[in-house]
């Protein structure tokens, strides 16, 4: 006899709830991107389609420099947090009951014990001194922060592809002559491929839209675009920015459909 | 060629230390068809372990041609292993995959690529030399892990149930050729099976183990006709354990008076009496054999044989086959009483152990 279990997807009014959800979601970028491609200047009326808002942005010198730093920390951070996260996932999947990895746990789970801003707020302090200590005043500081948040990110999926992974593999390539350096090189390394892809996107991602930290963080006139476009929305709102958005936002689809495709076809 | 020398093992320490293997010695003999057999969980794996060097002995010593090899790293053994479940690298192709063990190794491109050729053709996988490892059946990546495992040229070759997970047939056809690649080539095998009739079939030596210690190490065809206990007798083959007492080289059971023995092998005192069910003949024997009274309780028909479970009139049972033979002299009925005789020469005295006496 079938046994009738919970499914929530019988429940009344779900699919009402799942739609509401998804309009509500993606309704206001759709309006956005519209708006981007907008010949009027004044949002709402429509004018006919145009790149002249696109075109304006990336004429635009501050929208360059602050396009430039982004990509900078993002490729920085992204990398740097994800040799950590995998040192710190082969540490926890392959290091036997080895020490600390309480300790592990606790590192990785900082951005959700402790809250972005509280965070944020302490590393300007400290960060303050350090400025005035050394005179160095570069994207350093961003790129260190960005790489201290990103590293649980590109941990997950780096994670569960080591824990998917066959053991017996590298007992295998042990046995057949190979050193332990060879058979991180040769074995486990191309099998844990995908899953440093994606981790790495993610984390790439996920510093690509940072505002808070980065605001707190940066020197004196230095902008990443997050922080560029809040600075300007402070003065007005014009097309252009939505344009900035818009190529934000594609920029981070791309990202995200890739990795999407990475884990998926190399399985 | 190897020497397995009061090898032992303990896995945790303090009270809570699990002896899975204690004081093994074992010596294999170059180009010998070696093979451990024994029930799920007495130390198998543990061994094979040890010898390709996964886990450190307690205790006790692994000379393999004079040398002692148990601090050497697995990765400096000239051992290696066919595993159970392969472990073909599957982000390599079958190729890649027999040429790693000898790219590791430090072989020249012309060398490596020169015998990977050789290996497949002997394991007849040629055709499938760029297929992904993962894209292959069962039967095929067996034949790939068997070759990469042999590449290298190891002096020992350890497999550890290599053929559990292929089907029934698929599996005896590996058996022939693995048979047949030991005997050509001239290789040494440390086999596992827990798979009685593999061991006898392939094997020109066997190691019965159990929890941990070894039971008999002996050619098959002495291992069936030979066991040297109970456990032994049971696990190969099918066996009938009776109640004896030896008495001044006379065997006396089932309550008949006592008849000289052939050789006097045992001391005076109770004994376990083993007979294989093949061994017991239907109906009265001349000479040199106990000849019993009983009933057949059951028969099973199972083609080529037919197997009767006689109870004995002192209450003890006693299982026999007979051959399905059309111009058998006799036909068996159940419920049927007849008399049957146990030779001399296939009874098997075993020391009586705690559990007969219950
Ligand atoms: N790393 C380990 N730690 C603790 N106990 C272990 C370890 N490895 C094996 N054992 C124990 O040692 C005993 C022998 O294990 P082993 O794997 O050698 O058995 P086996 O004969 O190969 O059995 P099977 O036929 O099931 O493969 C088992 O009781 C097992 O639980
Ligand atoms: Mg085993």
């Amino acid at each position: 006899m079938a046994e009738k279990r919970f499914d929530v997807t019988h429940m009344p009014g779900v699919a009402t709830i799942a739609i509401v959800t998804f309009l509500a979601l993606y309704i206001p970028v759709l309006i956005l991107v519209v708006n981007a491609f907008n010949a009027s200047d004044t949002a709402g009326r429509w004018e006919g389609a145009t790149l002249r808002w696109f075109a304006a942005a990336l004429d635009n010198t501050a929208f360059r420099r602050a396009a430039l730093n982004s990509a900078i920390v993002a490729l920085t951070a992204a990398t740097l947090s994800t040799v950590l996260a995998t040192a710190a996932a082969l540490a926890v999947t392959r290091g036997r009951h080895i020490k600390g990895q309480g300790g592990i746990f606790v590192i990785l789970n900082q951005p959700l014990l402790v809250p972005e801003i509280v965070f944020a707020i302490a590393l300007m302090v400290v960060l303050a001194q350090v400025k005035q200590a050394t005179g160095y005043q570069g994207l350093g500081y961003v790129i260190v922060a960005h790489t201290t948040f990103c590293i649980p990110f590109a941990f997950l999926p780096i994670r569960a592809r080591l824990s998917g992974m066959d053991l017996t593999l590298e007992t295998a390539s042990m046995d057949l002559y190979a050193s332990r350096f060879y058979t991180f090189r040769r074995v486990t390394l191309p099998l844990l491929l995908p899953g440093i892809l994606a981790g790495f996107m993610l984390a790439f991602v996920i510093s690509l839209d940072n505002v808070v930290v980065s605001s707190l963080i940066k020197s004196p006139g230095q902008e990443t675009l997050p922080t560029y476009l809040m600075g300007e929305l402070r003065r007005n709102l014009t097309s252009e920015i939505y344009a900035i958005s818009a190529l934000l936002l594609f920029a981070s689809i791309s990202i995200v459909a890739a990795s999407w495709f990475v884990t998926r076809t190399r399985q | 060629m190897l020497d397995i020398r009061s090898l032992s093992k303990k896995f945790g320490a303090g009270n809570s230390a699990f002896h899975a293997l204690k004081s093994i010695d074992i010596t294999i003999e170059e180009g010998e068809f070696f093979t451990l057999l024994g029930p799920s969980g007495c130390g198998k794996t543990t061994l094979l372990r040890m010898i390709a060097g996964f886990e450190q002995p307690s205790g006790g010593q692994l000379v393999l041609d004079g040398k002692d090899i148990a601090m050497i790293p697995p990765n400096n053994r000239p051992v290696n292993t066919v595993f159970q479940s392969y472990a073909l690298f599957p982000h390599m192709t079958v190729a890649q995959n027999v040429a790693f063990g000898l790219e590791a190794r430090g072989a020249t491109p012309s060398e490596v690529a020169g015998r990977v050729d050789e290996m497949l053709e002997i394991v007849q996988m040629s055709h499938l030399r760029d297929r992904k490892s993962s894209q292959m059946s069962g039967g095929q990546q067996q034949r790939v892990a068997l070759a990469r495992a042999l590449a290298p040229r190891p002096r020992i070759l350890l497999l550890d149930e290599p053929l559990s997970a292929l089907d029934l047939k698929l599996r005896k056809q590996m058996q022939v050729e693995l048979k047949r690649l030991q005997r050509e080539m001239g290789l040494t095998f440390i086999f596992v099976t827990h798979d009685q009739d593999e061991a006898l079939t392939m094997s020109d030596r066997i190691a019965v183990m159990e929890g941990g210690t070894l039971q008999q190490v002996s050619d098959p065809r002495a291992l069936y006709d030979h066991p040297a206990n109970r456990f032994v007798a049971e696990f190969i083959g099918d066996a009938n354990f009776l109640a004896g007492v030896i008495a001044d080289a006379k065997l006396g059971m089932a309550g008949q008076p006592p008849v000289p023995l052939p050789r006097n092998e045992a001391a005076n005192g109770p004994v376990t009496v083993m007979i294989r069910p093949e061994q017991v003949v239907v109906g009265p024997l001349a000479k040199d054999a106990i000849t019993l009274n009983g009933r057949i309780e059951t028969l099973v028909f199972s083609g080529n044989d037919t197997q009767a479970s006689v109870r004995l009139q002192n209450g003890e049972t006693l299982r026999l086959r007979a051959q399905n033979n059309l111009h058998a002299e006799t036909t068996l009925t159940e419920g049927q009483r007849l008399q049957v005789s146990l030779p001399l020469d296939a009874l098997r005295l075993l020391p009586q152990e705690a559990a007969d006496a219950a």
